[in-house]
């Protein structure tokens, strides 16, 4: 019988590179509790998000290594996750919500508030705990896409948030008056936007996503000045992907120093409801050149389907509501490459400087 | 978390500076974490710029006829946009292009990188 060493299971994790933090799960801190009686190795992997898209990856690289040591004769890998904390958020009651990403897009209709839904819903079915903010002062769309309208109720001074398909939601919408929703102007937007994110009993989040407004604009400052948000996703359209509209909101994500955390290309690609077969549109793919071009990450493409905006017109997103769909898959897919990227964000953090030298 | 650590936010294996330094308004130097130095000089940074009227957005083509910058351009300032790129305001006014480390570290014009030239 060769006794195997926990030093020697370290060095074959060593081995395993997590691709997108670059860098081997041992030093990274991932592996915990290695446990090793005679041949049976037992040890656990904390990934940085649920919604990890190389887990399944991950976990055969871990096992195969380890089995190779010398004496080595069963292993068992528990997988886990804790996502990790982003924010500085001195706001009480935001404490305990760990990342905030923003998703907006250059012009209306592009179909963000149907991707942000269906990307919170996703995360939530990987075990992530998710909230959804709908932050859209002009046009609120979330209560009727997730199923859920009327008045919020307030306990301890605090918003209580609706519940739905597995995740918290709060929207703008919720700020109305008999049916009629309120309109929102300068200041007042201001405050309701500040009011919908501070006050509200979101409790511990893993992820809490925020549907913006189209363009550019005064929803996206209070945001900044009110938290830190970890990143801003953008979506738009084969259509508009290329035009200065895009680049605009891109630009308001730099300039108030939002990281880019990737740009998803919505209605990409028409899928045939009758034979599965992809029909291109024109001008698709812009978003992945585009992203290429400035170096940001390309989250992936929703094809143009009908059964999308029936399932939200239902009021339960179509990763929930028809979960074997090739289109669900796509959804969950990109949620996965942006909790991804937040872990990213997570651990680059040291700042570069310019140095000024006179010559 | 022993040591901080710098994730390449563009993937695909581009390192990211270690160091970036501004020679008066002539020079940019970038130390890459990979040990790599790159000079750029300031009128050779304007012709790459990528922003919407250099280059147009869907296809990539140049749109800035170089011969066109007037001889003379110089670096007033150099800033860092979020975690992947840089800012460069010119003497001849533009500061409209976000200069992507990805970009930089492809348009490197030492001998190394440009062997062609
Ligand atoms: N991939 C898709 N395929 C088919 N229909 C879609 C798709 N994505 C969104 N839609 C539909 O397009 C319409 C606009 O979508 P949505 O309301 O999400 O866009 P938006 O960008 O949030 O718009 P607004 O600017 O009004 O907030 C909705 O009817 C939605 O159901
Ligand atoms: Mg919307
Ligand atoms: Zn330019
Ligand atoms: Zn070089």
């Amino acid at each position: 019988m060769i006794e195997v060493k926990t030093e020697q299971v370290l060095d074959a994790l060593r081995k395993v590179q997590d691709p997108d933090l670059q860098r081997d799960i041992v030093s990274l801190g991932f592996v915990h509790d290695v446990r090793i009686c005679e041949g049976n190795v037992a040890f656990e992997i904390k990934l940085t998000t649920p919604a990890c898209p190389v887990k399944e990856k991950l976990e055969m690289e871990a096992r195969e290594l380890v089995l190779k040591i010398p004496g080595v004769e069963q292993v068992s890998i528990k997988m886990t996750a804790e996502v990790r904390s982003h924010q500085t958020l001195e706001k009480e009651n935001l404490k305990k919500v760990r990342n905030i990403v923003a998703v907006g897009s250059g012009k209306g209709g592009v179909g963000k508030s149907t991707v942000t839904a269906n990307l919170a819903v996703s995360l939530a079915m990987d075990g992530a705990k998710v909230g959804l903010l709908d932050a859209d002062i002009y046009g609120p769309s979330i209560p009727t896409l997730m199923g859920m309208q009327g008045e919020t109720t307030v306990r301890e001074n605090l918003i209580q948030p609706k519940f739905a398909h597995g995740i918290k939601f709060m929207s703008m919408g919720f700020f109305a008056q008999g049916d009629q929703p309120l309109i929102w102007r300068g200041p007042m937007a201001h405050r309701a936007v500040e009011q919908s994110l501070v006050d509200v009993d979101w409790g511990e989040l893993d992820y809490l996503l925020i549907d913006l407004p189209p363009g550019t604009g005064d929803v996206h400052l209070t945001l900044v000045q009110t938290v830190g948000l970890t990143g801003g996703v953008m979506v738009s359209t084969p259509q508009d992907v290329g035009l200065m509209i895009s680049m605009k909101t891109l630009r308001m994500f730099e300039q108030t120093n939002v990281r880019i955390l990737g740009l998803i290309e919505n209605m990409s690609y028409h899928l045939c409801s009758h034979c599965n077969g992809r029909e291109e549109i024109f001008g698709h793919g812009g978003a992945k050149l585009a992203s290429e071009r400035l170096g940001i990450p390309f989250l992936g493409e929703i094809p143009l389907e009908t059964a999308i905006r029936e399932k939200s017109d239902l009021g339960a997103p179509i990763v929930i509501s028809l979960p074997n769909s090739p289109v669900a898959k796509t959804y969950r897919d990109i949620a996965r490459k942006m909790a991804a990227q937040v872990s990213i964000a997570g651990y680059s953090g040291s700042k570069l400087e310019v140095i000024e030298e006179p010559v | 978390m022993s040591q901080p650590y710098q994730a390449n936010p563009l993937s695909e294996n581009f390192p990211l500076p270690r160091e970036l330094r501004k020679l008066g308004r002539k020079e940019l130097k970038i130390t890459w974490q990979d040990g790599h130095l790159s000079v750029y000089g300031f009128r050779y940074l304007r012709t790459q710029c990528q922003c919407a009227f250099c280059v147009e957005e869907i296809t990539g083509r140049k749109l800035l006829v170089d011969s066109c910058l007037p001889e003379v351009l110089e670096g007033m300032g150099v800033s860092v946009v979020g975690q992947y790129a840089l800012r460069i305001d010119f003497s001849d006014g533009h500061n409209s292009g976000i200069y992507a480390y990805k970009h930089l570290r492809k348009a490197c014009p030492c001998e190394l990188c440009r062997p062609a030239k």
